[in-house]
Formats: C-alpha cells, structure tokens, sequence
C-alpha cells in the first residue's frame, strides 16, 4: 500500500470487436445507430474491463492483422510436453496413453508440495539429493522442507528409481496393490471363461459374485476404478452403439451410423431412427460389480472415518488444497496422503486467432530458451512510462491539488511516429479527477540506430540529460510545463506533461463538489477507489516501408519500385495508474 | 556512515565488476565473477566453503558468478552443503548471467541460470536448480533441491510456480541498463 508503481495497462482491442460479426440477419436497427455515435470513454473500473487490460509486455501483435493481440485473442498450440522436476520431454503420444504426469521419479510432498526427494533409511537425516543410491537398502521419499517422509504412510522402496511404477503398486502400509492393468487383463481372462455380461444371467450368480467382489473394491484405487469403468462403458457403447440413436454418452462422432441415422431422421422428418433405437435401448446395463468399476457405498467406511475422527483428532485431517492435489477421491486424514507425482508442464507456441499466422513459437527443445518467432507488441508500438514531475515527500496524492506527471512514449518502431493521446476531462467513477494533456499530439522519432544509441550512451548524452532534468527540477519554479509543448524530447522518445487535479474522497462532501455517481451512491470508500487511473485513447500513425513486410517476393518488389509508404494506423485504450489519493 | 570512504562506494575491478567497499566477500580466491557485477553493500558471499579438500586440489571455485549480476544490498550467497558417503562437503554455486538477486535474500542454489530475478528476502534452499528467465516474487521460499523451469513466475512458502513469462517480458530481464545504472 505505501509503495505504488505506476502502470499503464493496454486494452486489447479484440473486447470491442464483439460487435455483429457473426450476427446472421437478425441486427436490430437501433444498434448501427449506437455504434455510430461517439464511443463512451473507456472505464477502467468496470467489472468487464479487467479481463481486456495488460501490460504492454504480455501483448504480441500481428504483423498480417496489424492489430494487437492478447492473451484472450491468441490460439495455444502445444509444442512440447515436460516434467518441471526433470525436465525431461515426455512425447504427446506417451501423454495420451499415460496421463500428464511425469512417470519417473519426480513427486511432490502431499502435505506442503515440496519436492521429494529419495533417500536411504539409513541415512535418512541428512535427506538430501539421490546419491544415496550407494547405500542401498531400503528407500522414502522425504521432503526436504517440510521434514515430512513417506515412511510415515508405511511406504518403502526397494530401488532408488522409477519410482512412479513402484509407488503404483505399493498401498498404504506396504501392501501390493493390483493396478488397474492387471484388473483389467484379470477381467478379460474372466469373461473368456464364459461370464458374459448380460441381463439375463445376471438373475442366476449374483449371490455368489457380489460378496467377492465387495472384498475386491478395497483394492481399488481411483485411476483404476475409472479404468474398468470406461472400459466397461466401451464395451457397453460397443455393443449396443451400431443400432442405437440419440447421442450415446461419450459417442459423438458422425461416423457412427447411429449419428447418421438420427441426422438423417432430422432432416427426413420421418421417424424411422426412432423406432430402431426404442427397440434396441434395452441392452444397455450399468456395472453392476467391482471389475466393471461399481464401488459399492458402505455405511460402515463413514462410521469408521468418524471414529478415527475421534482418535486422531482435527489436526489429521487434511485441508482442502492438500486433498485437491490428490488423485484419489476420499482422502480425509494425512495418512491417507500419497506423494503426488510432478504435473507436466506445456511449452506453446501462439497463433492469431483471426489469420492464424504464429505470432510466438519457442525452439522445440525444452531447454532451449530461444524463439524461433516472437512477434511482441513492445517491438511495435510505443511504451509509455510514467513520472511525477515533481518529486515530492508523500507518494500520496494531496486532493484538490493540481499535480503535474510525465508521460514519456518511446518508440521502437524505425520510422517516427505520430501521437495522438486523449483523455476525458473528467476520470470516470464516483471520485472523478480532472486530467488536463498538456500537448495531446507530437511526433516520436525513429528508433534509427542502435549504435548511436550505444555511443551516446557510453559519451556524455547520459551526463547531458540528466543535467536537464536537474535543471529543469531547479528551477521548476520558472519553468512551466506550456501547453502545447512537449515536455522533452530525445531521439525516439517524448516526455508530455499531464496534469491531474486528484479529487477528494470525501463521501460526505458538500453538494457542489460531488459528482453525479457519487450523488447516487453514498457508500463508503471501497477497494482501491482511491487510485487513480486515467484512461487515454491513444492513436498511433506512422507511415511504414511496405518492403519490411515479407509478404512474398514479388510484391514486395513491386512495391520497392513505385516506393510508396504505406500508412499505418492503431488506437487503442491506455489505462494510467498515477498513483493513490491520500485520504483527507 | 560518518567514516565514508573517499573514493566513493564501489571498488571497480578490471573486468568491470562493482564491490562495494562494505560488502562481506570471505575467501575470495574461491570466488570468481564474470564482470560488470554489483555487489552492494553487506553482501555475503561466502566462498571459503568449498568442497572438503581432495588430493592437494588447492584453488577450488566455491562460487561462479557470470557478467551483469547484481546482489542487492545485505543479501547472501553460499555454496549448498550435504553429507555425502560420510563426510559433509560444500558444492560450487554457479551463477550465470544477468541474475539480480534482492535485498536480504539467502541464495544456496545450486545453479542458478540466465535471467534470472529474485525478489527480496526470499531463501533459495540448498541445490535448489532455476533455470533461464525466472522470476522469484519477494519473500518465496524455494525448498532444497527444487528445480524451476524457464519462464516461471514463483512465489508462497514453499515455492510454487504461479505464473508464466510472457513473450515480451523477455527483454525486460536484461540487466545491462541497471549496471551502467549503478555509479559511485
């Protein structure tokens, strides 16, 4: 709170383009009367308003569209998969088939999730790094910040390595555990002896079968209880899909005649899909026993869980956030935790949601951090940083006292570039401040030469402006911010003055001094209402080298010929975080 | 404060390193930095723990600094230690380029790579591994051996990663404004 950076946030222009591009037909003749008249002024403080402001850092822009693109405009397209622990590539093949986590060694503590990492009971206090590999022996996972080991759930290994394969067999207190691929392969062999899932024989053995298979569902972990699920509800699907209609969970494909047929009832207003499906439905069945993935509810699981409730008490059972990170469903005490293998991580590459050109695609080796393409609105359109003209002791606003700040737009495009910035008399909300621009439209030089830059720099150009501004703070009596005039000026870059008038806080003020809003609504002070944001439209023009586009050979050629500039427009809204308003 | 050196605060080295005449530079033979580095004032660094002597290797790096790395003000840098096959020994800590580390922050990384920006009064437990272009929020506490890939933001008690490096965020890590930045 008592320190406040000034900012200045970019609204991407894809939250304005909501305007009837896909309306078929049905435009009302009211609306093109609303576009036409004057756009309101862009409120900072509306609750839409946050989702289209960034900085001008997390903004690409495209080079086709010539329009800036945010996050929220932007296609993701997977370039890579990996383990953030290991940083080992998992191919998007092996995602698929197993799952998006890392399936070698890297697990997270389920209590704090830290990394674990595996050490020898033996050694076990020192509990750092792998390379007690060498002692042998029995193996945990401990956590180097939270002490915490997985010898506390009764979980010891055998190896130092591939842990995840191990911990998939292992239960809680040592016992094997079947996966689910065993289960499964047990369940085929099953049905091969002649158990065939089907309603008519289900009247005949359930007796005998329910009883086993009720002992069988303790076994069951959640991963494989919804392996023998699915796979039971494919087989389900499989069965019964050739015939039937009317979407199928989970069967959307048009491929599939029954799909077809229901398409071909829709259009054909007949209701011959129909018939056909009521005849079939009935063959579908639900999973009636624990390899088919029914986990049967016991009363006496609840009883048990509020008796150990009782002994263990409220500090062993786990908070939300430790059992959101679990995979399995009823984890309620710390015992029942299990390490939590590392989440892949993404690396993406970004496309132009309207041209789809890429707009950023990193090298596809995970460890290198370079681009292959980087289109960055920073490299395109002007930066803006923000300065109080006069340092002053508080880094509070004083109400009702005019303030001066500087603007300085720095261009780092190579031609110059012209600036027009706007700004409402008046900042929206309750407690409206008045903003003046003092020089609303000037001219920013090219970003020519980086070797000029680096000369003058490394000379006295430095030195130079930094005796300015001193002298310019010296004497700030005398030396007034003009109006019109621009503040300062340096080879790509200007400095405007702006000056504010922050307004009071005051809820009970006297009439004349209460906006409109505030008239209305007399509640106090709330979250950051005393901060004070200006919204500036800025527009941008600059007229730029058709040749710098590589839009194929020969046009640029043409183009080179006639050398004629092409001129480039963007406006967008700025939003300007000065600073607070002290409270008076 | 009242006894101020004359020639001004930073010692300035050949290779264009700025050590503060206050910062703590213990063992400085193990140290070695890359040039144009700050060091500010109360910085540790701690480069008399090196690995236990093996065989008369005498010179041991205990510390590796790269170019435009900037230690703010009484923060401390310390190789990692861990008891391996009976004996407990120090590990180098590598630092490469463009690493700004806060005020009061405690770095016991193992490495830690290009780009790097750690807030202030954050601990980086031992062998922890950072990656390029990673920025640690003020107060995190990385856990021993924690490795944080590229383009990471983290934070919280233990570390986490909370966000991503946006493509234009790149540029802003590069620390060559801040040296030159830096005066007597």
């Amino acid at each position: 709170m008592a320190s406040f950076a000034p900012y200045a946030y970019i609204q991407c222009p894809c939250t304005e383009s909501n305007l009837p591009t896909r309306r078929l037909g049905s435009e009302s003749p009211t609306d093109p009367l609303e576009t036409e008249q004057e756009e309101p002024t862009f409120d900072p403080r509306a609750p839409r308003a946050n989702y289209s402001l960034y900085p001008l850092e997390h903004l690409l822009y495209c080079e086709d569209c010539h329009q800036i693109r945010c996050p929220r405009c932007v296609i993701d397209e997977l370039v890579a998969c990996y383990c953030p622990n290991c940083l080992f590539e998992v191919p998007i093949s092996t995602v698929k088939s197993e799952g998006n986590r890392c399936t070698r060694s890297c697990f997270q503590c389920p209590i704090c999730i830290g990394p674990l990492s595996v050490s020898s009971i033996e050694a076990q206090r020192d509990g750092l790094g792998a390379e007690f590999a060498a002692y042998g022996g029995p193996y945990v996972l401990s956590c180097g910040f939270c002490n915490w080991s997985s010898d506390e759930i009764g979980i010891q290994l055998d190896k130092p390595n591939s842990i995840y394969n191990q911990l998939a067999k292992i239960r809680h207190g040592g016992k094997s555990l079947t996966n689910a691929r065993e289960r499964r392969k047990e369940r085929e062999e099953r049905s091969k002896l002649g158990y065939s899932p089907t309603i008519e024989e289900e009247g005949g053995s359930e007796d005998g079968q329910e009883k086993t298979d009720l002992n069988a569902t303790e076994d069951f972990d959640a991963e494989s209880q919804f392996g023998n699920l699915k796979a039971f509800y494919q087989a389900q699907l499989s069965e019964s899909s050739p015939v039937s209609s009317l979407g199928l969970p989970g069967d959307y494909s048009y491929g599939s005649p029954g799909a077809l047929s229901r398409i071909m009832g829709l259009y054909t207003g007949s209701s011959f899909a129909d018939k056909k499906s009521r005849t079939k439905k009935g063959i579908m069945r639900e999973a009636r026993d624990a390899p088919e993935g029914l986990h049967i509810f016991s009363p006496s699981s609840d009883e048990e869980a509020v008796n150990r409730l009782r002994t263990e008490g409220w500090g062993n059972t786990v908070s939300t956030t430790q059992r959101k990170e679990q995979s399995e469903q009823n984890t309620h005490f710390l015992s029942d935790l299990r390490p939590i293998p590392y989440l892949l991580r993404t690396r993406r590459s970004k496309r132009c949601k309207t041209c789809r050109h890429i707009l950023s695609k990193p090298e596809s080796k995970v460890h290198s951090t370079r681009f292959r393409i980087r289109l960055v609105a920073l490299n395109y359109i002007p930066s803006i940083t923000i300065r109080p003209l006069q340092t002053s002791s508080s880094s509070l606003l004083r109400p009702m006292k005019p303030t001066q700040f500087l603007l300085t737009f720095k261009n780092p495009l190579f031609d110059s570039v012209k600036v027009n910035i706007a700004t409402a008399a008046k900042t929206p909300g309750r407690f409206s401040s008045k903003v003046t621009v003092l020089c609303p439209q000037f001219e920013v030089g090219a970003n020519t030469d980086a070797w000029e830059e680096a000369l003058r720099e490394g000379g006295n150009k430095g030195g130079e402006r930094e005796k300015r501004r001193t002298k310019a703070e010296a004497s700030e009596g005398q030396h007034q911010a003009e109006a019109g005039k621009v503040w300062e000026r340096g080879r790509n870059w200007v400095s405007v003055v702006v000056e504010v008038i922050p307004a009071s806080l005051r809820v009970q003020a006297p009439a004349f001094l209460k906006s409109e809003e505030l008239q209305k609504d007399e509640s106090p002070l709330r979250e950051d209402e005393d901060v004070l944001e200006i919204p500036v439209f800025v527009r941008v023009e600059w007229e730029a080298d058709p040749t710098h586009d590589d839009t194929g050979g020969l046009a640029a050629a043409g183009a080179k010929d006639k050398e004629v500039k092409e001129k480039r427009e963007l406006a967008y809204w700025c939003v300007l975080g000065i600073g607070r308003i002290a409270r008076d | 404060m009242s006894k101020k050196p004359p020639k001004g605060e930073y010692i300035e080295t050949e290779t264009g390193n700025k050590v503060s005449r206050r910062g703590q530079l213990v063992g400085t033979t193990n140290i070695i930095l890359g040039g144009k580095s700050v060091i500010q004032a109360e910085v540790v660094i701690r480069g008399d723990l090196t690995r236990e002597k093996q065989q008369g290797q005498g010179n041991q790096v205990a510390i590796a600094i790269g170019r435009y790395c900037i230690f703010s003000r009484a923060c401390e840098l310390r190789p990692p230690g861990k008891l391996y096959r009976g004996t407990f020994s120090h590990y180098p800590l590598k630092i490469a380029d463009h690493v700004f580390v806060g005020p009061s922050s405690i770095i016991e990384a193992a490495l830690i790579g290009n780009h790097v920006n750690i807030g202030a009064n954050c601990v980086i437990g031992k062998f922890a591994i950072i990656k390029d272009y990673v920025r640690v929020l003020d107060g995190t506490v990385v856990p021993p051996n924690m490795v944080i890939p590229s383009f990471s933001i983290v934070a919280g008690r233990p570390a986490q990663v909370v966000g991503e490096i946006a493509e234009g965020e790149v540029d802003g890590f590069d620390l060559r404004e801040a040296y030159r930045a830096v005066r007597n």
